[in-house]
Order: structure tokens, then C-alpha cells, then sequence
């Protein structure tokens, strides 16, 4: 138990290094995080950041409803309209100009990555993740609230298995210096992150839900379920 | 316990979370969990992997691409014009504007690549006018539901560029390859919802006019050339699908900035007769001005952000069942079926129950990497195999329990889940007819592609080099 506390210590100590070598414009060094990633206390820290994470993004969204309501769309607009307007404008550069860059081939992919999961998050709190809810729609308001429960103990879960792994390969690229192919200086770890952040953000959104739902379940007039629309918002 | 034990729990225990309504990416997402911790594998894997599926190939991101164009085109008012061609060419028969719903979503997907975007799309835009025609809402909400299914055969398809993705597959041939299945549902449908509309009487009759058809069809003419363009460039091979897509995105949004001012200078109203609008009107659409941008792209990126991830964890899903051996029991179950057609049958009844439980993307990802080369070593064709998979795939979307497209019909109609059934089955009774056709004719497939003769003729008349 020790060693977990200390490990995960030693991670958020690592991060906070790596975060103000970033501010600061130093080159950041991974190495120690990597190792880190690797001890014991990473899952504890993992848990912390999903929970704790979490609540203190869900916090956030309470505080300032503009950020609960732009953030992750802004994200997935600013990505999306990035991805079609690169492919579309090398296209043209390559019929009419015989040129293309080498990275136009590459960064939509990240920024696809991007996309995807803050749109993952975004359809948590819309509750439009695909699901057969014929049954759970049927039962009465105590097994709905009970299993709305389980909704959020599993996506917790996803969460923190997210954050866990993904963060190992964000530590494994900055270590290993990776660069974006086509590019000079774009770091690959840059993008890698934000994986297990939106699961961060996506946490922040299952906190969400869950106290809507227990607020709704203690109303006792609200339904609990209402039917999603897709593309709905 | 050994693995075999462990598995099998686990798949039972996953399907329960499925029954009560979990959702499938969590599902999906325990399986992962469980069979990986049970095979002994290091569970980075999985972090790895949902970032790889999207940074390591380019031919993905046609995805979210074609369904944005879906979204553009139908803000733009060209999906509105594609559906007021096909009902004016198809309003003089009983039942024609159910069948102009289903010819509206073959032309929809020629553009979109998204079978939830056309059920919407076709449904929010025609399932009003045809409940005030006198047809059955439950009718108009299956048709809108079973039109859909064609939004990933017709190209651009996402579900082509997936499977050419994971099978290493030309998405270029594959798209090709759909394109006279695609049209084959589209008509298997359209005298389906003959025949029902006659048999009830439903539906009010509009002269066929030769006038209004010009008319309709030059008002869909950007529709028209978007089809074109994308086609051509496919064809061609002058563009690679994300690149078809991304061009087919751009005209949209240039196409929609110009036409607003225009729209609104000309002051069309579009609650007018089309015999009243004169041929200027009809040529210019109502576009969308750069604020409304966003708000179109949001649309499109919810719903990327639901495919997408699973389509990341369905990866996964499938790597743990290599490990897992689930190619080889597959192999020697349908090996020890027979030959040629006793493989193919089989393998299309496993996609048509696997569709029956799942959404047609993890069916994809899993199945095909399974089923594809056990079809190959019996002779099947690997183009051929993946039209049929595919349109099983298609199948998929109106096949309870788990149906997307009827879901999606019900939420645009209001017409409840289970009500659509009745109707959408007799759709689902015509598109398993086309599928064997496809299945037993492999020239349906291979008409336009090299060899098939059409093809020839179609070089020699758009010139260019062999699709790649």
C-alpha cells in the first residue's frame, strides 16, 4: 500500500515537472515518468485521476456552464473543420500546383484522435452512446436508477483502465522523442494526451449524469430515461 | 479455470450487461477487459491500440468526412431537391412517395456514406408528408428505416473504407463492387413499397409530368454533380476515398456559402408548387452561411464520436480473438460444412445473426478478418465476399433486437421501436432476396470493375487510369 501511495506520488510529482518544463519552454524528460508509469502506485494513480479527476472537472462544469457547454464541442468542431479543410486544401494544391505537404497525410489522423474522444464524452452526457434499452425502458424507476449506477461503475472503469494505458504510451512516446511523420518538430506525445484526458473529461460527464439521475430519482416524478436522439443535442 | 471457461463467462455475463442496456462500447470494452486479463495479455495493449486505430492509416478519416457531407448536403437543401426529383418521378404510381423515399436515399448515399444519416435525413424530410398521404406512420418510419440500409452499399460507403481498411483491401474496387448491389436494394425496395401501398390503398396519386421532372432534376443538379464528382474521382483513381471525401466536403461548404445570398436575393420560396418556381428558382439551393458551420459540424461529430470508438475498441475485440482461436473454430466448422456455396451460406448466416445483436461496425471488424480468408480458401472472391458480407452487414441495420436504423426512424418519427417492426420486416423479406442474388451471381459484383465489361466501356468514355 505504501508503495502505491508513493509511486502515485511520484507520477503526479513527474507530471507537474513535465507540465512546468512545458510552460517554461524546456525540453520535457519522460524518462522518470516512464519508470513511474511502471511501479506500483500507477493504478492508485489512475484511480485518483478518474475519480478525483472527475469530480473536479464535473465541479468545473457546475461553476461555469460555458465551459460545460463549449468545451469538448469546440474541440470537436475546431478538429473536425481542421481534418476536412487540410485534406481538401492538398487536394487542390496537388491538381493545381504538383505539391503537397508531407504532414498533410498525417496530423488529420491526430486530429482525428482528438475528435473521437471528446465526441466519446460529449455522447455520455447526451447519453447517446448506442445501447439496446428496450428492456431497462420497461422496468420501474428503482432497477433503472440501479442500473444507471452500473452505467457509471463501468464507464469509471473503462476510465481508469483509459487513463492507465494510455498515459504508458504517452510516457513511451516522450521518452522515445517520437516525431509526427512529415514534420520537424511536432511531438507526437502533444496528441497522445489527450486521450487520457477526455477520459478524464469523460469521467467529469459520467459524475454528471449519475447526480442528475439521483436527483431525478429522489424527484420521483421525472422520468428516468428518455429516449436519445442521435444527432440531437 | 481455464481460459475456454473463463471466456465463456465472460461473453455470458457481457451479453447480460447488453440485454439491460448497457452500452455497446462498454460491452465490447469488458470483453476486452476480461478476455485480455484472462489470455495473460498486458492490458497497455488496449491503450495503444485506441489511439493507433486512428493515427496509423489515412483511408479512415474518409469516415467522419462522408458523414459531414451527409449533414452539409441536407442543411444546403440538395438532399431536399434529390428527394423532390425522385418524387416527381415516381409520384404517378400508387405508393410513390414511399418509393420516392427510398429512390431519395440511394441518391443521398451516393453522396453521404452514412446509413443513419440517410434513415435521418430521408426520415425527418419525408416521413410528415407521407403520414398526411394517408400512409401508415409505421410503414413511413419503416421505409425511412430500410431506405437507410442502402447508405452503406451505395458509395462512398463508411463501411467499405473500414472493411477495405482492415482487409487490405482497394476501397476504390470495394466501392465500385457496391454499386449495382446497392442499386439492386433500392429497387427490390421500391416495388416492395409498391406492392404494400397498392395492396392498401395508400398514397395519392401526382401526374407524371415531364416538365416537373426537368425541373426537379436541374434543381437537384448539385446533388447531381456531387454524385459525379465523387464517382469520377473514385473511378479514376484520381483521388484515394479520403480525399474524395474531403473534396466532396469542401464543394459542399463552397456550394453553400455561394447559393445563401443568391437564395436569398432570389427570394425562393420553397413552400411553392414546383410548377409554379420558374427554372432559375429551382437552379439554386438554400446554402448555409460560415455561422451555421459549426452547428452542422456538430451534428456530424456526435456522431462520429459514437462510431468511432467503437470501431477503435472492435479492433481490440478482434486481436483478442485471434489470440483467442476463434479463426480456427470458425475455419474448421465451416470447412467441414463442404465447398464453395455451403461455406458462403454459412458465413452469411453467422453475419445475419451477429447483425441481429450488434451494430454493423464491431460485425465488421470481428467477423471479417475471420470469415474472409476461410471464404477465400474455398474460392470465393475477395471482392465478391466482402459485397455479400457487407450487404449482410446492411441487412443488419433493420434486424431486431438491435437494429440502428430502425432506432434512429423511431427517434426522428415517433413512431415506438417495436411498432416498426411489422413493416420493416417485409423491406428485410426483399433485401434477403438481393442478398442471395449477390451471393449466387458474383458478376452483380464484378459488372464494373476490371474484367467485368462494363468496365472497358466506362474507361474508354471518362478515359483516366485503373482504379487503385
Amino acid at each position: 500500500m505504501i508503495e502505491s501511495i508513493t509511486g502515485a506520488a511520484t507520477i503526479f510529482a513527474q507530471l507537474g515537472v513535465i507540465f512546468a518544463d512545458v510552460i517554461t519552454g524546456s525540453e520535457p524528460d519522460f524518462f522518470q515518468l516512464r519508470s513511474a508509469m511502471r511501479g506500483d502506485g500507477v493504478w492508485l494513480w489512475g484511480l485518483i485521476m478518474t475519480l478525483a479527476g472527475g469530480l473536479l472537472v464535473a465541479w468545473v462544469y457546475r461553476v461555469a456552464p460555458w465551459v460545460d457547454r463549449n468545451l469538448e464541442s469546440t474541440l470537436m468542431v475546431v478538429t473536425y473543420l481542421l481534418i476536412g479543410a487540410i485534406i481538401f486544401i492538398e487536394v487542390i494544391r496537388r491538381f493545381v500546383f504538383s505539391e503537397q505537404f508531407p504532414w498533410s497525410t498525417t496530423i488529420p489522423g491526430y486530429l482525428f484522435l482528438i475528435m473521437t474522444w471528446t465526441g466519446c464524452s460529449y455522447n455520455v452526457r447526451l447519453r447517446t452512446h448506442l445501447s439496446f434499452s428496450e428492456f431497462r425502458s420497461k422496468m420501474g424507476r428503482l432497477p433503472q436508477m440501479v442500473l444507471l449506477s452500473l452505467d457509471a461503475a463501468l464507464w469509471w472503469g473503462i476510465c481508469l483502465l483509459v487513463i492507465v494505458t494510455s498515459m504508458g504510451v504517452v510516457a513511451n512516446a516522450g521518452n522515445n522523442f517520437m516525431i509526427v511523420t512529415g514534420t520537424n518538430n511536432v511531438m507526437v506525445w502533444w496528441f497522445l494526451i489527450t486521450l487520457p484526458v477526455a477520459f478524464v473529461l469523460l469521467s467529469g460527464r459520467v459524475f454528471q449524469n449519475l447526480f442528475e439521475d439521483i436527483r431525478k430519482y429522489r424527484s420521483g416524478d421525472e422520468p428516468m430515461i428518455e429516449q436519445a436522439v442521435l444527432g440531437g443535442q | 479455470m481455464d481460459i475456454s471457461t473463463a471466456v465463456t463467462l465472460i461473453s455470458i455475463g457481457v451479453t447480460v450487461l447488453f440485454m439491460l442496456g448497457v452500452p455497446v462500447f462498454l460491452v465490447i470494452a469488458y470483453w476486452v477487459l476480461g478476455t485480455s486479463m484472462a489470455l495473460g495479455q498486458p492490458l497497455v495493449n488496449i491503450g495503444t491500440a485506441l489511439s493507433d486505430v486512428f493515427t496509423d492509416g489515412f483511408a479512415l478519416l474518409a469516415m467522419p468526412l462522408f458523414i459531414l457531407t451527409g449533414d452539409l448536403i441536407n442543411r444546403a437543401g440538395i438532399a431536399r431537391r434529390l428527394s423532390d426529383f425522385a418524387y416527381a418521378c415516381l409520384g404517378w404510381l400508387r405508393g410513390g412517395l414511399a418509393m420516392a423515399a427510398i429512390g431519395a436515399s440511394g441518391l443521398f448515399a451516393a453522396i453521404s456514406g452514412s446509413n443513419s444519416a440517410t434513415t435521418a435525413t430521408i426520415g425527418s424530410m419525408l416521413h410528415p408528408e407521407m403520414v398526411k398521404g394517408g400512409y401508415d406512420p409505421r410503414f413511413s418510419a419503416a421505409t425511412a428505416a430500410a431506405g437507410g440500409t442502402v447508405g452503406i452499399i451505395i458509395p462512398p460507403s463508411i463501411i467499405f473504407i473500414v472493411y477495405g481498411f482492415i482487409m487490405n483491401l482497394s476501397i476504390n474496387d470495394l466501392f465500385i463492387a457496391g454499386i449495382v448491389p446497392g442499386a439492386m436494394m433500392v429497387l427490390a425496395m421500391i416495388i416492395t413499397a409498391f406492392i404494400v401501398s397498392t395492396i392498401n390503398g395508400w398514397g395519392y396519386l401526382i401526374k407524371l409530368d415531364p416538365v416537373r421532372v426537368l425541373k426537379t432534376a436541374l434543381g437537384g443538379w448539385l446533388g447531381f454533380f456531387a454524385i459525379g464528382l465523387v464517382l469520377w474521382g473514385i473511378y479514376t483513381g484520381k483521388f484515394s476515398p479520403t480525399e474524395a471525401a474531403g473534396v466532396t466536403v469542401g464543394f459542399c461548404v463552397i456550394v453553400g456559402f455561394i447559393c445563401l445570398p443568391i437564395y436569398n436575393a432570389m427570394k425562393v420560396d420553397e413552400e411553392r408548387d414546383i410548377n409554379e418556381r420558374g427554372f432559375g428558382e429551382m437552379l439554386v439551393v438554400r446554402g448555409f452561411g460560415p455561422t451555421e458551420l459549426p452547428s452542422i459540424t456538430m451534428r456530424s461529430a456526435q456522431i462520429t464520436g459514437i462510431l468511432a470508438p467503437l470501431i477503435a475498441i472492435s479492433v481490440v475485440m478482434q486481436q483478442n480473438l485471434s489470440s483467442l482461436g476463434a479463426k480456427e473454430v470458425i475455419e474448421n466448422f465451416l470447412i467441414s460444412m463442404g465447398g464453395y456455396y455451403p461455406v458462403l451460406f454459412t458465413a452469411m448466416a453467422i453475419v445475419f445473426v451477429a447483425g441481429m445483436v450488434l451494430e454493423s461496425l464491431p460485425v465488421t471488424i470481428i467477423l471479417a478478418p475471420i470469415l474472409a480468408p476461410i471464404a477465400a480458401s474455398v474460392g470465393v472472391d475477395p471482392i465478391q465476399f466482402a459485397v455479400v458480407f457487407l450487404v449482410g452487414a446492411s441487412i443488419g441495420f433493420i434486424t431486431p433486437p438491435y437494429g440502428l436504423n430502425l432506432y434512429v426512424a423511431s427517434g426522428v418519427t415517433g413512431v415506438p421501436y417495436f411498432r416498426l417492426l411489422r413493416y420493416s420486416t417485409m423491406y428485410l423479406v426483399s433485401l434477403i432476396i438481393v442478398w442471395f442474388m449477390v451471393a449466387l451471381f458474383p458478376s452483380i459484383s464484378k459488372t464494373l470493375l476490371p474484367g467485368g465489361g462494363i468496365y472497358e466501356t466506362l474507361q474508354s468514355i471518362f478515359g483516366g487510369g485503373a482504379p487503385v
